[in-house]
């Protein structure tokens, strides 16, 4: 049983680590907490849904929830970022708490407040090993989700592009010295969040099932405290981050009952912010540098 | 004994940043009533030194004497009480509050106790610490602003307010950093005005980091010299000039300096 | 008065006080993202008061305030020694422990949500209302509201100039979740029903974006923001979901072009014609 908990919790935490890996993105060549990530995963998960709802073919509708996600998340950068470099430090991130506000409250005036089902598309295609249930779609995503990871942080340390944008987050002066053109990336961060929270939204929608407007608020805040939880800043550690959360919770859910969950995660998020706010797996200045 | 001990000592002070000493075994004393100058080429060590005697930063070894009392281990926001303020090389003006607020807040470590921060200052016109931050106001020629948004204000205006508003404390230790850099002739004038008011009656003793030689030489009776955070010199500001080591400094560095360099010299 | 139009009013005062209960951290530079957590502090005890012991709503909900405020200063110690994005995050996480903990206390109806007997009606939160933004505009006369303002505009120079930092910081936040406590209760006595889903991250993120609309650099900002959120939609007729995208919008708008928020303390010195000797000074200094 606890074999199969801890499976569900890595399932769970694989989710949530996408949403910390795009998180921690924008803190570490931005500087900037993107409050609107959980707003773009939750705009993922219902377009998946409304999409397959209107007959799309569910690949199909994947690829166009992912894109529609991304256009999105460039829109976002023009509001929080683009237009308001020089402002007060606090207008992006008061910006992006609009924009979560914004995107839940468009998503209930197009498809209302209650919580919507996806079909099921994968029934019968779960992997019994040794007497654990693996479904198909969970294992993929774990599979999508460790090589998105990956290709990330190939990205980042092998391509040219990626040394900018480590340039940018190590002291974002410097790169615009050294030539940086950080006008063409910070789109390209911001779109590459929010494919990252996109397909947490996507993988969350067809492997639970389950979507409504404030499913951002839910799961994307617990993206938050496994992005704190493994160091702001550190793209491993979001992802350790977010395994921990994820196994956390449904080892909660299973031993200690599922209403104190959220009290858990969140008591450990406070705990660590307290006591060692850059995370467990930090050595770096917090916020900066170390993607 | 003999008299009162000097107003501020420095002991063997040493800082270091990482791998790098920026104050290294310091010592020096500034005596009581003087006008110190302290010098030295871009580097040396000058902010730091202000940094460490204010307490924003801890030193790494030796002691820092106000007035005879050890302060080294003192909390920055203590060190207020014993006697010192200062003034910021980038003006550091608080953008939110209007001229003679900026001005009060300088009074806060004389009226900061649970009573005194409940003092309606704002209400009264006639509040007894706002005609306390407008008189002095008056006396630096500054009062017409009394009102002003800072950051509106001309930055030789700027600089004035930031010493009105550290002399609101009444410190026996005044330290002011580059306070004539980036004023025109008019304003280093009523700066230099300012000052001899403050300095006037001998109870305040002025501590200032300055690049302007002609500003030092006309204020200052007191010099100490700084170079790699070592103490170069340290005397008259005549002795200062003539000192071999000082002039091999100052030559030695920079292209543009020299010549008001070899002016000063010449001229002792 | 018709019933539409005290209905109005109530949600005016209610959000007017919320609103002062954001402004005080601001205020000194902190935002107190749990803000949400501590309005349920004050709207749970209130209630229960009021319904288990029977004590006259305007004593419960004063109490409400209390009990939100001590929690606020038990969390504020810690938690107050983080900075910056930390400091929020680490207060939203407050507000989500809150919120969590409400939704499983049995006592207090649990996710079902907890239904409130004693009925207040406009005057009483009218007066509320007002004597928070009263109180609020007192303090800010005092030396209080230059030492917090110097602390948020320059934590270190302040430290420098002998204020206690982390003294004021502690009592804005305090003082902040006292008043939002307050707020809770109001809402408590007149809604007749609160559910922990209700005080949730989207309230928090709400008030304070209303707060930061209206401007934080003078204490009328929060009044005129807390105005414009609650009225204006109603001119424009929405459904109440409507409002809230109107609003976001507005703000994201507002955040790209005026970012000071709507009054600035510059625009209301120059109203009062209190800065003019500060531009017609300009015009006569030399050239610098």
């Amino acid at each position: 049983m606890l074999g199969q908990q801890i499976i569900n919790g890595v399932m769970l935490g694989s989710v949530y680590a996408m949403v910390a890996v795009a998180l921690t993105l924008s803190i570490g060549v931005l500087n900037f907490l993107n409050f609107s990530i959980p707003g773009l995963f939750m705009i993922a998960g219902m377009a998946a849904w409304a999409l397959i709802h209107a007959g799309v073919a569910w690949p199909l509708a994947i690829l166009a929830a992912l894109a529609i996600t991304a256009a999105v998340s460039l829109v976002v950068e023009r509001f929080t970022w683009r237009w308001l470099r020089g402002a007060e430090p606090f207008v992006p991130l008061v910006s992006s708490m609009a924009f979560l506000l914004l995107f839940e409250h468009l998503a209930i005036a197009w498809w209302g407040s209650e919580m919507r089902v996806l079909p099921p598309l994968f029934a019968g295609t779960d992997w019994r090993i040794g007497g654990f249930v693996i479904g198909l779609p969970q294992l993929a995503g774990l599979a999508i989700s460790i090589a998105s990871i990956f290709g990330l942080s190939l990205l980042l340390k092998r391509t040219s592009m990626g040394r900018s944008l480590r340039t940018i987050a190590e002291d974002s002066d410097t790169a615009l010295l050294l030539g940086v053109d950080v006008n063409r990336l910070v789109p390209v961060v911001f779109a590459l969040a929010g494919l990252f929270a996109a397909i947490a939204g996507v993988l969350f929608a067809l492997n639970y099932r389950q979507v409504q407007p404030f499913m951002g608020e839910a799961v994307g805040l617990k993206g938050i405290s496994a992005m704190i939880v493994g160091g702001m800043g550190n793209t491993w550690g979001a992802v350790a981050g977010g395994l921990i959360i994820g196994i956390a919770e449904v080892l909660s859910v299973g031993y200690v009952g599922a209403n104190f969950v959220d009290i858990s995660v969140f008591g450990l998020l406070l705990l660590i912010l307290v006591v060692r706010p850059t995370g467990l797996f930090a050595g770096l200045p917090a916020g900066r540098g170390g993607i | 004994m003999s008299g009162p001990p000097p107003i501020l000592r420095l002991e063997r002070v040493t800082k270091r940043f990482g791998g790098m000493t920026a104050i290294d075994d310091l010592s020096f004393t500034v005596r009581r009533g003087s006008r110190t100058a302290l010098i030295g080429p871009n580097g040396a060590g000058k902010t730091t030194v202000f940094n460490l005697v204010t307490g924003a930063i801890p030193v790494d070894a030796g002691q820092v004497f106000v007035d005879g009392r050890d302060i080294t281990h003192v909390p920055s926001r203590k060190r207020v009480r014993y006697g010192l303020a200062r003034s910021f090389q980038n003006v550091r003006l608080m953008p939110h509050l209007t001229a003679i607020e900026n001005v009060m807040v300088g009074q806060h470590c004389h009226n900061g106790g649970l009573f005194g921060v409940l003092q309606p200052v704002n209400l009264w016109p006639r509040n007894r610490w706002r005609e306390a931050a407008r008189a002095a106001l008056r006396e630096a020629g500054l009062e017409q602003y009394a009102g002003a948004t800072v950051k509106n204000l001309p930055y030789g205006v700027q600089k004035r307010l930031e010493v009105v508003r550290a002399t609101m404390a009444k410190p026996q230790l005044l330290l002011l950093d580059e306070p004539a850099a980036g004023l025109n002739s008019a304003e280093t004038e009523a700066l230099q005005a300012l000052l001899g008011g403050i300095c006037g009656s001998g109870d305040v003793t002025l501590l200032v980091v300055e690049h302007d030689m002609h500003f030092v030489g006309a204020l200052c009776d007191a010099v100490v010299v700084l170079d790699f955070g070592r103490k170069i010199a340290e005397g008259t500001p005549a002795e200062v000039r003539a000192d071999p080591r000082v002039q091999e400094i100052y030559l030695g560095t920079t292209i543009t300096e020299p010549v008001e360099r070899c002016h000063v010299a010449r001229s002792a | 008065m018709s019933g539409y139009l005290e209905g109005i009013l109530v949600l005016l005062a209610v959000n007017v006080v919320f609103a002062y209960g954001a402004f005080l951290p601001v205020a000194a530079g902190q935002l107190n993202l749990g803000l949400a957590g501590f309005a349920a502090i004050g709207a749970y005890s209130s209630a229960y008061l009021s319904n288990a012991y029977a004590i006259d709503p305007t004593f419960a909900i004063l109490f409400g305030g209390i009990a939100a405020g001590a929690i606020a200063l038990i969390v504020a110690v810690p938690v107050l020694r983080t900075r910056g994005i930390y400091l929020a995050l680490a207060t939203f996480a407050v507000g989500q422990i809150v919120q969590a903990t409400l939704l499983n206390l049995e006592v207090v109806g649990g996710a079902a949500g907890y239904p409130v007997t004693a009925f207040i009606r406009l005057p009483t939160i009218a007066a509320f209302a007002t004597g928070v933004v009263v109180f609020v505009a007192l303090l800010f006369a005092t030396r209080f509201g230059i030492a917090v303002t110097a602390v948020h505009d320059d934590e270190r120079v302040a430290d420098l100039m002998g204020l206690n930092t982390r003294a004021f910081q502690i009592a804005a936040f305090t003082l902040g979740s006292v008043i939002a406590g307050i707020g809770g209760g109001l809402y408590a006595h007149h809604f007749s029903f609160i559910e922990a889903q209700y005080f949730n991250i989207g309230l928090s993120i709400t008030i304070v974006l209303y707060v930061l609309l209206g401007g934080t650099q003078t204490v009328l900002g929060p009044l005129l923001g807390a105005a414009v959120f609650t009225l204006l939609p109603e001119l424009l007729r929405g459904s109440a979901n409507w409002r809230y995208v109107l609003f976001a919008a507005a703000v994201i708008i507002l955040m790209a072009l005026r970012p000071q928020g709507l009054l600035t303390g510059e625009q209301i010195r120059r109203l009062l014609g209190v800065d003019r000797q500060g531009r017609s000074a300009l015009s006569r200094e030399p050239a610098a």
